[in-house]
């Protein structure tokens, strides 16, 4: 008898997900005035499957494009190298940013209303409806 | 890596800015300083001073969990912090005609400091905006952390 099924271990997935991408987020907007500094971002695809590769190749459709060099890091976390908007080549976005961590914390918040109502579901199972 | 890990990283960024503000006030504050330091039994004006920040990187409890296989890196890093307080040696002093000031020399001009205060006022808001931003991430993260508190409570 399985009681919890996949749900919650998925959702699970889904929450440490959402809480690395915080993270990242959060050393984004940290470094804003950091020199140099290039904005990390995961993968959500990579946490999932806890996937590792080397690098991720570029669809490059002339041979003189340049290639992105994302370099992952171990847990899905990469940044992007050549990428830079401002003179002291740091290449923090703060609207990006900001706009990435209000939908972090919308999505988050979602998944763990999902588990609350997994649980309080669970509850009137046992309970028998009562 | 606690669960506090964000927190953490926006307090470092809270530091260095405010650290930044601190800098920026003394630049305004210093800005007709004569007198800051004595070079070789000479007045020197008071120079501007300026933050350079850089990536904190993982500390060394992370790389030794990381070295005997205990934990793995989760690439996102540690925050920020002050890696100098430079002095501007680039910019030359201002000259400013005054031969009844006690610092003027032969021909009566005075050396000034440094600071260009419409430059100081730009980074000054620069750095608050940051401040901001990072105040806006950490409630983002602390409402986060509380609606985790709140599983299974139905």
């Amino acid at each position: 008898m399985d009681l919890f099924g996949g749900t919650i271990s998925s959702l699970e997935k889904g929450l440490s997900y959402a809480t690395l991408k915080n993270k990242a987020i959060t050393q984004n907007i940290a470094n804003v005035d950091t020199p140099n500094y290039k904005t990390k971002e995961v993968s959500f695809k990579d946490v999932l499957n806890d996937a590792k590769q080397a690098t991720i190749p570029a669809y490059r459709t002339d041979a003189r494009h340049y290639d992105f060099e994302i370099n992952i890091g171990s847990n899905g976390v990469y940044s992007n190298e050549n990428f830079r908007s401002r003179a002291n080549g740091n290449a923090v976005n703060m609207d990006a940013e900001q706009a990435k961590l209000a939908e972090n914390t919308i999505y988050y918040n979602a998944l763990i209303d999902r588990v609350s109502s997994k649980f309080s579901t669970l509850n009137n199972v046992v309970k028998g409806g009562r | 890596m606690s669960i506090f890990h964000s927190m953490n990283t926006t307090a470092s960024a809270l530091t260095s800015q405010r650290l930044r503000m601190d800098v920026i006030s003394s630049n305004i504050a210093n800005v007709d300083t004569t007198r800051a330091k004595q070079v070789n039994g000479e007045w020197e004006p008071y120079r501007k001073k300026s933050v350079t920040l850089k990536e904190q990187q993982g500390q060394f409890s992370n790389f030794l969990n990381m070295a005997i296989g205990k934990s793995e890196k989760d690439g996102v890093g540690n925050g920020v912090k002050v890696s100098s307080i430079k002095e501007d040696t680039e910019t030359p002093f201002k000259l400013v005609y005054d031969p009844s000031h006690p610092d003027a020399n032969a021909e009566g001009y005075v050396q000034m400091s440094n600071v260009d205060v419409l430059k100081e006022m730009v980074d000054l808001i620069s750095a608050s905006r940051s401040y901001e931003a990072n105040i806006t991430a950490f409630n983002a993260n602390k409402n986060m952390l509380t609606k985790a508190l709140e599983i299974g409570k139905g």
